[in-house]
């Protein structure tokens, strides 16, 4: 991705960094900004190319990238001063080209967040020398859209230089190229998924995010061994849109399924790389690649930034149905990885900015019939008072307990007719922001495992109760059997392996895989960590330290279980923050995605590395193998019964690795940081192992950038390469 | 032989026999005193730092420390600050990456590099807190007074 294509995700770890956190946000503004309708249009344009990609086209923000607009900027900005604001994104964004957009470029994003959060254009122009505090020009206070075709609608530039108001929110930009079916074609001799495809995979398939069910990410295709992956070659490579890139594409009979940003879908010929068909979902040409798609029956499904659900026809590409996840009356919802289904159930997690608002309606995760669209239910991720679980957020009234986030797809086990969620942290980050009290705030960083009929919850784990240094528990939950027992494994971002029952959630054991001092003992009975002493005590204003980091320990690329070795590879990286908590007041629609400043320095012991692959006993838990190195391991883990797992890099490698002895067998370099989900399928007899390299993403990427500024990738170059061994002369 | 003789023999041979007894102790204690040594590392490195204070805390560097006893004596490098050294701390905290107070001066140049030294002897709860790696050293510089490279005493 561009420099000028990249995110602002900064803007708001830094801008949480910098909050004063009141939330007014009530006030009508009184005064004209201080800056011109040219500038805050200009900006559009400018925040369309540059910031949208992680702070989304309508500044609602994604995952690390904060919002942009509204009452949670209004939170976090509101106190401060338009000079603080152009100092910040000087200071910080794009990541990876701070300041590389020069001085008037800045200016006019500032203009265009300041217009959108209700403040009106003037006459003077926005300068940096002169300071003007936000909240006396901004109110958060969203304005009515410019009608279709208005002057400074929808990426609409002023046709002359009279003070327009601007239209609020940013609309999603005028799309550069036509929206819908862009190319059409024909998938031949296509053959439905059904349930039982879906249970017991073909080998030649890669079906869904992780392979299968199980989150597994293992492959019992044996072509590329140990012995015969140095010869590995590039069989095709196909350049995939700008954005944030972190795409899982999907391999059925041959055709793979993959999403780009922009939500761009499209079917490749899996043994050639040509296109059959691409579709063009939705109206925004922004928004992430998504973490996974899935297929089922005769159709592909797609959810994009704004949490829509799309339901394609796999044979097409065409539109089947959509539907918007969410009452978005006041905010925005999003995803930004897909669906799981089950049993005709498409099941799907929810994020942003109304997950972390202070609202009626709290996050949660849902189910839908994948024929029709139609919703089947939702489980509520934020227990409220009176209910189970409500007295965990210590007496905060239920209209403050936000987050919940559940940003990652589940797994399933068919069998017990189970799944298992990931729940992200609650929001604020801090106990000293949140006012929770030292409680659990269930079923924030959580197991939740819930009945795939009905969305009750059937047992739950807390991880990290009272979670205060945004290191939440929302990665995937691996289900693997072993010695007679059916267990779950989960890694959150502190690092911590866990162990548990999947028929009740009973701990069962635990393994530090990264140095963390977060936690000073485990209860050896139920696992419950106990915090260190200052964390527990922190106040408002007061620097806190703590590794891992929000990198994590672990982060979204997941980890492979193997079979043949009965052990768990897992990506982790090495890092240590401090974070200071700010105030957040206690206010209907207020809250924070963040709500504290953060700084990182290296983990000590890291020797700087702050890439670590590593393997672990499933039954001991006994590290048995380690690979470090100062880059950091940026996709998920591809293990195969070849003997052989696959792993990319942020300094553009991509390897292969003997799960026996972590040794590196082959590696090849690609053309930017490899990121995303690795997979593996075979066509006519033939293995093949495909892998994306992508820019974008939050702290896994921002966090080793501070660390080790000496790896360096190109900021474009999203693509798609695929691998296979010499045909046979 | 006579009698002084024989008691000049006798006092000789006592003294050396006395002389080795006390070498012999004399070397156990020191074969003692090395064993209790123990050496530790740390590698200098930026403070926290976020993308806008990171291109100012430039630098690297490495310490030993070598304890004996209670005694702690320091000696290492830095190399690459953006501006000149001022001063250098011992800090105890509660665990390894984690603040904590200044425990001793260290001394260094005035300079963008050069050498780190400094001696201290440890009360027992900071020898505790060394085997648990709560010691750090930090060094600060005229652009960072605050700290710009720190790095945890590990085994």
């Amino acid at each position: 991705m561009p420099p000028k294509k990249k995110v602002l995700i900064m803007i708001f770890a830094g801008i949480t960094v910098l909050l004063t956190g009141v939330l007014t946000g009530q006030q009508p503004a009184t005064a004209t900004g201080p800056y011109t309708a040219a500038q805050a249009n200009a900006g559009r344009a400018a925040y369309q190319t540059n910031c949208a990609g992680c702070h989304g086209g309508d500044l609602g923000g994604r995952n690390d990238a904060s919002q942009l607009a509204g009452s949670l900027f209004m939170g976090s900005w509101g106190g401060r001063t338009t000079s603080d604001l152009v100092g910040f994104m000087q200071g910080a964004m794009p990541p990876g080209n701070a300041g590389g957009l020069g001085e008037a470029t800045y200016l006019n994003i500032a203009a265009f967040i300041l217009d959108s959060n209700g403040a009106r254009p003037g006459t003077q122009p926005l300068t940096a020398a002169a300071p003007v505090g936000i909240r006396s020009i901004a109110t958060g206070q969203l304005r009515a859209q410019a009608a279709p075709g208005g002057r400074g609608g929808c990426g609409g530039a002023a046709t002359d230089d009279r003070p327009i108001p601007l239209g609020g929110r940013a609309d999603p930009p005028v799309p550069p190229t036509p929206r819908g079916l862009t190319v059409a074609g024909q998938v031949k001799n296509y053959v439905p998924v059904t349930d039982a495809m879906m249970r017991n995979p073909d080998p030649n398939d890669w079906l869904m995010l992780r392979h299968d069910y199980r989150a597994n990410n293992y492959s019992t295709l044996n072509q590329i061994t140990a012995q015969n992956v140095k010869d590995l070659q590039l069989r095709w490579v196909w350049a995939m849109n700008e954005g944030t890139n972190q795409p899982a594409p999907l391999v059925h009979g041959g055709v793979m399924f993959v999403n780009n940003p922009g939500n761009i879908v499209q079917a490749l010929d899996a043994k050639t790389g040509e296109l059959i068909w691409e579709n063009r979902i939705g109206q925004s040409a922004t928004g992430s690649s998504q973490r996974g798609i899935a297929i089922y029956d005769d159709k592909v499904y797609i959810t994009t930034s704004e949490a829509h659900i799309y339901a394609l026809d796999a044979r097409t590409g065409k539109n089947v149905w959509d539907t918007v996840i969410g009452d978005r009356g006041d905010g925005a919802y999003s995803t930004s990885s897909g669906p799981i289904i089950v049993k005709g159930k498409l099941i799907q997690g929810l994020g942003g900015s109304l997950c972390d608002q202070y609202r009626d309606e709290k996050c949660f995760i849902s189910a839908w019939d994948a024929q029709t669209g139609k919703l089947l239910w939702k489980f509520y991720t934020v227990a409220k008072e009176g209910e189970p679980g409500g007295d965990s957020w210590g007496k905060l009234p239920s209209l403050f307990r936000a987050g919940g986030d559940t940003w990652i797809t589940g797994s399933v086990d068919p069998e017990l007719n189970l799944t298992y969620w990931g729940v992200a942290q609650s929001k604020p980050w801090m106990r000293a922001s949140r006012q929770s009290g030292n409680g659990a705030t269930l079923y924030a960083n959580s197991t939740v495992a819930l009945d795939i009929d009905t969305g009750k919850l059937a047992w739950y784990y807390s991880h990290a109760p009272g979670e205060s240094l945004d290191l939440d528990e929302v990665f995937e939950r691996v289900l693997v059997d072993d010695n007679g027992q059916k267990l779950v494994f989960s890694a959150g971002k502190a690092g911590i392996l866990w162990k548990n029952d999947r028929k009740t959630g009973k701990y069962l054991g635990h393994k530090e895989t990264v140095f963390q001092n977060v936690y000073d003992s485990f209860d050896p009975q139920t696992g419950e960590p106990h915090y260190r002493n200052d964390i527990v005590e922190q106040q408002v204003g007061q620097w806190i330290q703590s590794c891992p980091t929000s990198e994590g320990g672990h982060n979204w690329h997941a980890m492979s279980y193997h079979p043949g070795t009965n052990e768990l590879i897992i990506p982790v990286s090495q890092s240590c923050q401090e974070m200071n908590a700010q105030k957040i007041d206690l206010v209907q629609g207020g809250g924070s995605a963040g709500g504290a400043a953060r700084r990182f320095y290296e983990s000590p012991g890291s020797n700087g590395n702050v890439g670590k692959l590593a393997a672990y006993d499933v039954r001991t838990l006994k590290e048995l193998w380690k690979l470090e190195q100062h880059a950091p391991f940026m996709t998920s883990i591809v293990s195969t019964a070849g003997g052989v797992a696959f792993v990319g890099d942020m300094d553009r490698v991509f390897r292969a690795i003997d799960v026996k002895t972590g040794k590196v067998l082959w590696e090849t370099r690609l053309g930017t940081s490899v990121q995303g989900f690795p997979l593996t399928f075979s066509i006519a007899g033939k293995q093949y192992v495909a892998v994306s390299t992508g820019l974008g993403g939050g702290s896994p990427r921002n966090v080793p950038s501070i660390l080790d500024p000496d790896v360096h990738y190109p900021s474009y170059g999203n693509a798609l390469y695929v691998f296979a061994l010499p045909d046979r002369k | 032989m006579d009698r002084a003789l024989a008691c000049a023999l006798i006092f000789t041979w006592g003294l050396t026999m006395t002389l080795k007894r006390y070498a012999a102790i004399a070397a156990i204690a020191l074969s003692l005193a090395a064993q209790t040594r123990e050496t530790f590392k740390a590698r200098l490195s930026a403070v926290p730092a976020d993308i806008r204070t990171r291109a100012d805390l430039a630098g690297s560097g490495s310490v030993t420390a070598v304890l004996d006893g209670a005694k702690l004596a320091i000696t290492g490098s830095f190399e690459g600050l953006r501006t000149a050294a001022t001063t250098a701390n011992l800090h105890s905290s509660v665990a390894a990456g984690v603040r904590g107070p200044a425990i001793a001066d260290l001394s260094l140049p005035k300079a963008t590099s050069g050498m780190i030294a400094g001696s201290i002897e440890l009360t027992p709860p900071q020898i505790t807190s060394l085997h648990h790696g709560g010691l750090y050293i930090e060094i600060h510089n005229e652009k960072s007074p605050d700290g710009v490279l720190w790095g945890w005493l590990l085994r």
